[in-house]
C-alpha cells in the first residue's frame, strides 16, 4: 500500500450513512478525513482548512456537485477533485473533465476503487505542479 | 382485415331485404293511388331511403375517425410514455446506486470489523462470514452493472443532429480512459486525419458508442499492448472512426453474433451483453454502419462510419 498517512481527503456527500461509512474506511486505510454534508459546507470546510483531495457527490441539494467543483478549482485550484455520481452520463464526465475534475467515480464504487483513484488524482497533481 | 370486410359486408347485406318490401309495397299501392299521388310516394320513399343511406354513410365515417383517433391517441400516450421512461431511468438508476453504494460500503466496514472483532474467533466461521459479507459486495457489484445496463437500454430516443468536429469528440473520450490505461502500461496511439469535414450527429449518442469501444478495447488488451485509435476521410463519403487493439482477439465463431443482444464472451457477471448492440442500435440510428475484424491472439479492430449528413449515402 502507497503512503497515506498525510493525504487529506474531504468527502462530500448528502447521504450521512455513506459519508460517515467512507470516512470511516478512508480512515482504517491511512487517511486523514474531514466530510461536508453540502457544497457550501464543502466550501466553508476548504477555506478553514488545507486538504489534497476533494471526492465530491455530483447531486446534491441546492448547489450542485457540478457547481462546487467550478467554484473550488476557482477559489483552490491545487486541489484535485474526484466527483461521484449515482449514473453514468458521458457529457456530465466531459463536463466533469473540462471543469478540472480529476477524474470520476460511478457509484456503487469500492473502496479499492475509490482508493485507486484518491492516489492517481495525487499523483496528477504532483505531475502537474512538477511540470 | 377480412373480419373488418365481413363485418361491413353483413352491414349493407340487410338493405336488400327491404328493398324487394318496397317494390311490392309500390305495386300494392299502384292499384289504390292515382298517377300523381303514387309519383309523390316514390319521390318520398326514395328520398327517405337516400337519407338513410347517407345517415349509415355519416355514422360510418363518424366510427372510422373515432377509431383513428383512439390509435392516434393511443401511440401519442406511447411515446410520452416511452419519453418518461427514459427521464424516469436515469432517476431509477441514481436512486438505487445511492442506497446500493451504502449496502457495499457498509459490508465492506462489516468485513474489516469482523477481521478485527472475531481475531481470536475459529478460522472456519470466520471465513466463512467474511467470504458471505465478500459475497454482498459482488453482488452489489452485479447490481450496478444492471442499472448502468438499463439506463442505456432506456436512452433509445430520437438523436439530435448537430455539426461535431470528430477528432474533438473522439479525443475527449480517449483521455478518459487514458487515466485507466496509463497505470494498466496500456499505450493508446492517436492517429487523426487531420482536416476532417465536420459531420452532423447525435454527440451524446456517438459519445456513447467511442467510449464503449474504448473500454472494450482496455478489457481486451493486456500489459504492455496498445490500443490505436484512427479517424478518415473515407474516398465514396462519410468519415470512419477505428479502434484498434493488440488484445485477445474474438473466435471466428462468436463474430456474427458480436453485435447481439445479451450475447457475451466475458466471464459470467462481468459483462450484460449489451454494450456492442447498443452501440450497433446507435450506430443505426445516426446512418451510419459498424463492423469488426478480428483474429484471436492478435487483437480486434472496430470500424463505424458514419455519414457527414444524416441520411447521405457512401460506398465505404
Amino acid at each position: 500500500m502507497k503512503e497515506t498517512s498525510k493525504t487529506r481527503v474531504l468527502l462530500v456527500d448528502d447521504e450521512e450513512r455513506f459519508l460517515s461509512t467512507t470516512g470511516r474506511l478512508l480512515g482504517v486505510r491511512g487517511f486523514q478525513v474531514g466530510t461536508a454534508a453540502s457544497a457550501p459546507e464543502a466550501l466553508e470546510e476548504l477555506e478553514q482548512n488545507p486538504y489534497d483531495v476533494v471526492v465530491l457527490d455530483i447531486r446534491m441539494p441546492g448547489m450542485s456537485g457540478i457547481e462546487a467543483l467550478a467554484e473550488i478549482k476557482r477559489r483552490r485550484p491545487d486541489v484535485e477533485v474526484l466527483m461521484l455520481t449515482g449514473h453514468a452520463s458521458v457529457d456530465a464526465a466531459v463536463e466533469i473533465m473540462r471543469l478540472g475534475g480529476a477524474d470520476y467515480l460511478l457509484k456503487p464504487c469500492s473502496m479499492d476503487e475509490l482508493v485507486d483513484k484518491i492516489q492517481a488524482a495525487l499523483e496528477r497533481g504532483k505531475t502537474k505542479k512538477g511540470a | 382485415m377480412g373480419r373488418k370486410g365481413g363485418k361491413e359486408g353483413s352491414r349493407r347485406l340487410p338493405w336488400l331485404p327491404w328493398v324487394g318490401v318496397g317494390l311490392v309495397a309500390l305495386g300494392s299501392l299502384g292499384a289504390l293511388l292515382t298517377g300523381s299521388q303514387l309519383w309523390l310516394v316514390v319521390i318520398l320513399v326514395l328520398g327517405a331511403a337516400c337519407c338513410g343511406v347517407a345517415t349509415g354513410q355519416l355514422l360510418a365515417e363518424l366510427g372510422k375517425a373515432r377509431r383513428e383517433r383512439a390509435l392516434l391517441d393511443a401511440r401519442v400516450v406511447q411515446s410520452h410514455k416511452l419519453a418518461a421512461l427514459g427521464e424516469l431511468s436515469a432517476g431509477i438508476a441514481h436512486e438505487i446506486n445511492n442506497p446500493l453504494a451504502i449496502i457495499g460500503r457498509e459490508a465492506e466496514l462489516m468485513e474489516h470489523l469482523v477481521g478485527s472483532a472475531l481475531a481470536g474467533a475459529q478460522d472456519g466461521p470466520r471465513a466463512e462470514l467474511q467470504e458471505s459479507l465478500r459475497e454482498v459486495s459482488r453482488q452489489v457489484e452485479r447490481c450496478k452493472e444492471i442499472t448502468r445496463n438499463l439506463l442505456s437500454f432506456a436512452r433509445k430516443m430520437e438523436p439530435v443532429f448537430q455539426k461535431v468536429d470528430l477528432n474533438r469528440l473522439v479525443e475527449d473520450m480517449v483521455r478518459l480512459v487514458e487515466r485507466e490505461t496509463q497505470g494498466k502500461g496500456i499505450q493508446i496511439l492517436r492517429e487523426y486525419h487531420q482536416g476532417l469535414e465536420p459531420i452532423r450527429t447525435d454527440p451524446p449518442g456517438l459519445r456513447q458508442v467511442v467510449l464503449n469501444l474504448l473500454n472494450n478495447a482496455r478489457q481486451a488488451t493486456e500489459q504492455g499492448g496498445t490500443i490505436t485509435v484512427r479517424t478518415k476521410a473515407v474516398l465514396g463519403g462519410g468519415v470512419e472512426m477505428e479502434v484498434q487493439d493488440t488484445g485477445c482477439g474474438i473466435p471466428r465463431e462468436h463474430l456474427a453474433r458480436i453485435f447481439d443482444p445479451f450475447f457475451t464472451t466475458k466471464a459470467h457477471g462481468k459483462g450484460t451483453g449489451l454494450g456492442l448492440s447498443i452501440c450497433h442500435g446507435i450506430v443505426s440510428r445516426l446512418g451510419g454502419r459498424i463492423g469488426v475484424r478480428s483474429q484471436v491472439g492478435k487483437g480486434s479492430c472496430f470500424t463505424v462510419w458514419l455519414p457527414v449528413e444524416p441520411g447521405s449515402g457512401g460506398n465505404a
